[in-house]
């Protein structure tokens, strides 16, 4: 039973009355966004020494600290279980921050729903149920461009030209394609909205290595473009050797810290968690 | 205030709410309160059992509520002399046969390989099985229903005591609960509600049309009542020793007999909920029961640890409805009639659940004072409503058309004061007046 | 000769009757199936809801009938469907924003929901009740036919005539249209892009931008216009009754299941599969047959395979042929 007498379902599936298919479970820390205020210096996106957890419960992040600047590749790493997720969705405002900040180019955003994050700049792609399986693919990136007014033409475009793949199945419905396609339309309908930043919780969950390979030349690429990209990945070594900064997280509290290369000659590390 | 004291007061509270109809209004308006109260109680605990122990969404409550009075009238009539002579072997073998033709087909869906000899052996056994049965069925209907249409024309009971009626009405519905269960449970997702919601006209649909099972809208009058406990007001009338104590009672002979004969009915119905409703606390104290709530709250759980959830769900869903066939079957005694025509899903069906909803689902007390509280509104909000719109249109001139539609309407206040308790309810108390613990 | 006039007796009692019923069953169907894929719940109140809007529509229609007002052949309902839609919305909204959103921000469960629109059914079922009564209201005018039996007869010389009714001819009409708006909203518009976003996976229209009380609102607003004209349109073919409008719940319900629910292109195909099921069933064959049949194998009875009362058994055993074959119904639900 829930604590919430209005989610007590007591069980009932009944599906000649009820629609479970793609009912929100997120559970952002602010419903309505808060103020926001300057903070100058630092980098571009950094979750600061953040602690906290989902609602009432458990602090799961300890003075956990992520940061991004522009033109990097920040990748967070970690063994099962260690916040690496979690440490993401605090910096999109889906954990309620109890110490530390969020700042984004220059403004404490803490106190800001995940909307109202969205609007700001930043360009979110969850793990799973990260497209719009029941539309094509063009309606999908149409929907990454919902909150602009302008004319994104371009930006689709540009999204075509990255992923060529999409250009051809436009017109196809996004849950018809394969692993890999469909994290590329995530992508896509993330970037239509030309975000200040982008952050992709394990964007190679579940694919081949080949088409991981594939994914993260992609998402070089779209660095190269001055796009700063927060990752959290399951393939440590990968996705170690193409990042500026890398993060170790152990039980939600930062165990090592350096770029990429760093990280990866670190023995400690190696031993620990690259299996050598 | 402890649980238990605040529990006992909303009861005091809805108690006094019917002794005071008794002393404002008149006493046999309280007692007919308190009998269809204790009926939809019966009702309520039926659908909390489904509902707040195991999350199942029965539509349906009337068609239950409908079987258990026809069990009424199939059991405790006097049989149509002639009747069975004239077509009720023929109609039962009609009946065999048409289910004979159903299982044929279900054993030809399950066995036999699939592809298009399947489909079309199928399609085959069911269309020369509806034509067999329509063949042998419809001769013997018209010749049953030719008998003295005018008072009989139907198969008739089995004349049988009343009593007996209203565990047969409890097994009639559980009968129908099961097929519906098994068919809408087994599917691949639940889809138990808009079977319910069919299955409940369907019944309707034959209860008035198959005048030959119990005439039909044609209704059936003059049912038995379960003597002696409940006698008739004209025998007592004239009996010296009754007219002697209504005299020590102050009350008049006609009206001591009426007030008596609604007294037995209550005390009998009291005995059937005090019995369902311990019943329905041992049960649910049991390891079933426990076993019940835990399948409720995590379903995954209970499935890994290799309970069939689906057999546990039939078995309660069947349970269920057949507490809704028994307080059905009380209701057509009571009734001393069964009218097809009066059976509407807003009353039956959702009224139920109105009150296992305020009352609290998940307790089978907070089901029984749901019950008592929702009826005595659904009586009272009618003379309430009259009265509020009296005083509305009192400085309305006579005669004006808004007065009189305001005052003809006053009637139809009642399903919107309904819908406004549950949401009410629903809203600022969701777990009902007395939460399951 | 005879199997023409077999087909024109076939087109006369099964084929029109279904197809105007089936319409009206697809716009019911339309509405539920919106609500169903978008805010996630059955809605008990939709025949309610129908009710209302078809009430509002009788009403001003007799409004409009005593200032004179007409509208030539086509009877005066049609000029009356804009406020009764317009009357509807506004219920809806109300509805919506006193009732339904406090357990949105709650974010409840769609099987309370489904309990909280028992309580709407009440209050809606009450208020039509409260304001028009309970009893038959008749409020169609204008020509009764666009061909009647005896012109047809007269026209082609054939022993069965052909009648379609005017009402008949303006339920097709008005739900192509109204059909082919809703589909043109829904897959062209921006709005209506964002409706499906949001049916299909809420949390990431969340994180697009779509807001998703907007999307509730639309919703609210198309699902009143559909159930307002499908209420109309049963109410100018059949009569205005409020109780049948919440017997229609259980056909509407099945037409939307069979088709697959959440989708709209399902809930066409439901209404018109329930329709014709409903109508074929309990039709008596006898006057077809008794043309096509050889002499020798004229049926004596009434060849009517069930009563029609027994119309809502019919819808009740397609869908479960359908559940049975196709779990989520004929064309894949959930999603609009």
């Amino acid at each position: 039973m829930s604590d919430n007498p209005y989610q007590d379902d007591k069980g009932n599936k009944d599906a000649s009355i009820t629609n479970t298919h793609g009912v929100g479970t997120m559970t952002p820390a602010h419903r309505k966004s808060g103020e926001t205020h300057r903070v100058e210096g630092g980098p571009f996106l950094i979750g600061d020494t953040m602690t906290g957890g989902y609602g009432k419960g458990p602090d799961i992040l300890h003075d956990c600290t992520i940061a991004v600047d522009k033109g990097e590749i920040a990748v967070i790493v970690g063994p099962n279980g260690a916040g690496k997720s979690t440490a993401m969705k605090a910096v999109f405002g889906m954990l309620d921050v109890r110490q530390g900040s969020v700042r984004l180019d220059g403004e404490d955003i803490t106190n800001l729903s995940p909307q109202d994050r969205v609007q700001r700049g930043m360009g979110f792609v969850p793990q799973t149920s990260n497209i719009f399986t029941s539309m094509t693919v063009e309606e999908n990136l149409e929907m990454g461009a919902f909150i602009r007014r302008d004319d994104f033409s371009d930006t689709m475009e540009q999204v075509y030209d990255l992923f060529p793949i999409l250009r051809d199945k436009r017109n196809q419905a996004a849950g018809e394609l394969s692993g890999g396609q469909r994290q590329q339309v995530a992508v896509g309908r993330a970037l239509m909205t030309q975000p200040k930043v982008l952050m992709l919780d394990e964007p190679t969950a579940g694919v081949s290595p080949i088409v991981m390979d594939e994914l993260f030349d992609r998402i070089i690429e779209v660095s190269r473009t001055g796009l700063p990209i927060l990752m959290v990945e399951q393939n440590a070594r990968q996705a170690l050797e193409i990042a500026d900064k890398g993060y170790v997280l152990v039980q939600g509290r930062n165990a090592y810290t350096g770029t990429g290369k760093e990280l990866l000659a670190d023995p400690e590390v190696r031993k620990s968690f690259l299996g050598g | 205030m402890t649980e238990t004291v605040k529990n006992t007061l909303l009861f005091v509270v809805v108690g006094s709410l019917i002794l005071l109809t008794g002393f404002t209004q008149s006493w046999n308006t309280a007692i007919l309160i308190l009998n269809m109260g204790l009926i939809s109680a019966i009702m309520s605990i039926g659908v909390n059992l489904q509902w707040g122990f195991a999350g199942l969404f029965n539509v349906g409550v009337m068609g239950f509520v409908a079987l258990g009075g026809l069990a009424v009238v199939l059991v405790s009539t006097p049989p149509t002399p002639g009747a069975w002579s004239a077509g009720g072997f023929g109609v039962i073998l009609a009946l065999l046969l048409g289910a004979a033709t159903v299982v044929a087909a279900v054993m030809v869906a399950q066995r036999m390989p699939k592809g298009r000899v399947q489909t079309f052996t199928i399609i085959g056994i069911l269309i020369v099985g509806f034509f067999v049965y329509r063949a042998i069925f419809d001769p013997n209907i018209a010749a049953i229903e030719a008998i003295d249409p005018a008072v009989a024309g139907n198969i008739g009971g089995l004349n049988l005591p009343v009593l007996i009626a209203w565990p047969a009405g409890g097994l009639l519905a559980a009968g129908a609960a099961w097929l519906i269960g098994k068919t809408a449970l087994g599917l691949r997702s639940d889809y138990l509600a808009i079977a319910t919601l069919g299955i409940a006209e369907i019944i309707i649909a034959i209860m008035k049309n198959e005048d030959w099972l119990a005439r039909g809208v044609k209704n059936v009058y003059g049912i038995p009542r379960p003597a002696p406990v409940v006698g008739y007001e004209v025998e007592l009338q004239q009996d010296p020793s009754f007219i002697a104590r209504a005299e020590w009672f102050g009350l008049d002979p006609v009206t001591a007999s009426t007030l008596s004969v609604k007294l037995g009915y209550s005390l009998l119905f009291v005995i059937v909920l005090l019995a369902l409703l311990w019943m329905a606390q041992m049960a649910l104290k049991s390891p079933w029961g426990r076993m019940m709530r835990a399948i409720r709250d995590n379903e995954v759980a209970a499935e890994a640890m290799g309970k069939d959830v689906t057999r546990r769900h039939l078995q309660i869903f069947v349970l269920g409805s057949a507490i809704c066939g028994i307080a059905g079957a009380m209701m057509t005694t009571l009734d001393g009639q069964l009218t097809p025509g009066t059976y509407n899903p807003l009353r039956f069906t959702f009224l139920v659940w109105v009150m296992v909803i305020v009352g609290g689902s998940g307790n089978n007390f907070g089901a029984v004072l749901g019950a008592f509280l929702i009826w005595f509104l659904w009586v009272q909000v009618e003379p309430i409503g009259l009265w509020l719109m009296n005083l509305i249109t009192a400085g309305m001139p006579d005669g004006s058309a808004l007065k009189s539609h305001l005052i003809d309407s006053a009637a139809h206040m009642r399903l919107f004061t309904m819908g406004l308790i549950l949401l009410i309810v629903l809203r600022f108390s969701p777990r009902g007046l007395i939460p399951e613990k | 000769m005879d199997f023409l006039n077999a087909l024109v007796a076939l087109s006369n009692f099964v084929l029109v009757p279904a197809i105007a019923y089936g319409s009206q069953l697809a716009l019911g169907a339309l509405g539920v199936t919106l609500i169903y894929g978008i805010l996630r719940f059955s809605n008990f109140a939709h025949g309610d809801t129908m009710a209302f809007g078809a009430m509002i529509a009788v009403l001003v229609t007799w409004g409009l009938q005593a200032a004179g007002v007409s509208f030539g052949p086509l009877p005066t309902a049609l000029l009356a469907l804009p406020f009764a839609i317009l009357g509807c919305i506004v219920l809806v909204l109300i509805t919506d924003r006193l009732v339904y959103r406090f357990y949105r921000e709650q974010k409840a469960k769609p099987v309370i929901l489904v309990i909280v629109s028992m309580g709407v059914m009440f209050i809606m079922n009450g208020l039509v009740r409260f304001i028009i009564g309970p009893d038959d209201q008749r409020f169609s005018d204008g020509a009764r036919f666009i061909v009647s039996a005896r012109d047809f007869k007269a026209m082609t010389g054939l022993r069965e005539g052909l009648a379609i009714k005017t009402s008949q001819g303006i339920t097709v009409i008005v739900a192509v249209v109204a059909v082919a708006l809703l589909f043109w909203f829904l897959n062209k518009t921006r709005t209506g892009k964002s409706m499906r976003a949001y049916s299909d996976n809420e949390d990431l229209a969340l994180l697009s931008g779509i807001n998703p009380e907007r999307v509730v609102m639309i919703t609210w607003i198309i699902v009143a216009a559909l159930a307002t004209t499908a209420g109309v349109l049963y109410g100018l073919d059949k009569s205005f009754k409020p109780f049948v409008y919440f017997q229609l719940l259980l056909p509407i319900f099945a037409s939307a299941i069979v088709g697959g629910l959440g989708n709209p292109i399902g809930a066409i195909a439901g209404g018109f599969i329930i329709a014709f099921s409903e109508v074929t069933i309990t039709y008596a064959w006898k006057k077809v047959l008794t043309y096509v049949a050889p002499e020798s194998l004229e049926p004596s009875g009434l060849v009517q395979f069930l009563s029609t009362d027994y119309k809502f058994a019919v819808s009740f055993v397609i869908l479960l042929i359908v559940l049975l074959f196709k779990p989520t119904g004929l064309f894949k639900g959930k999603a609009v």
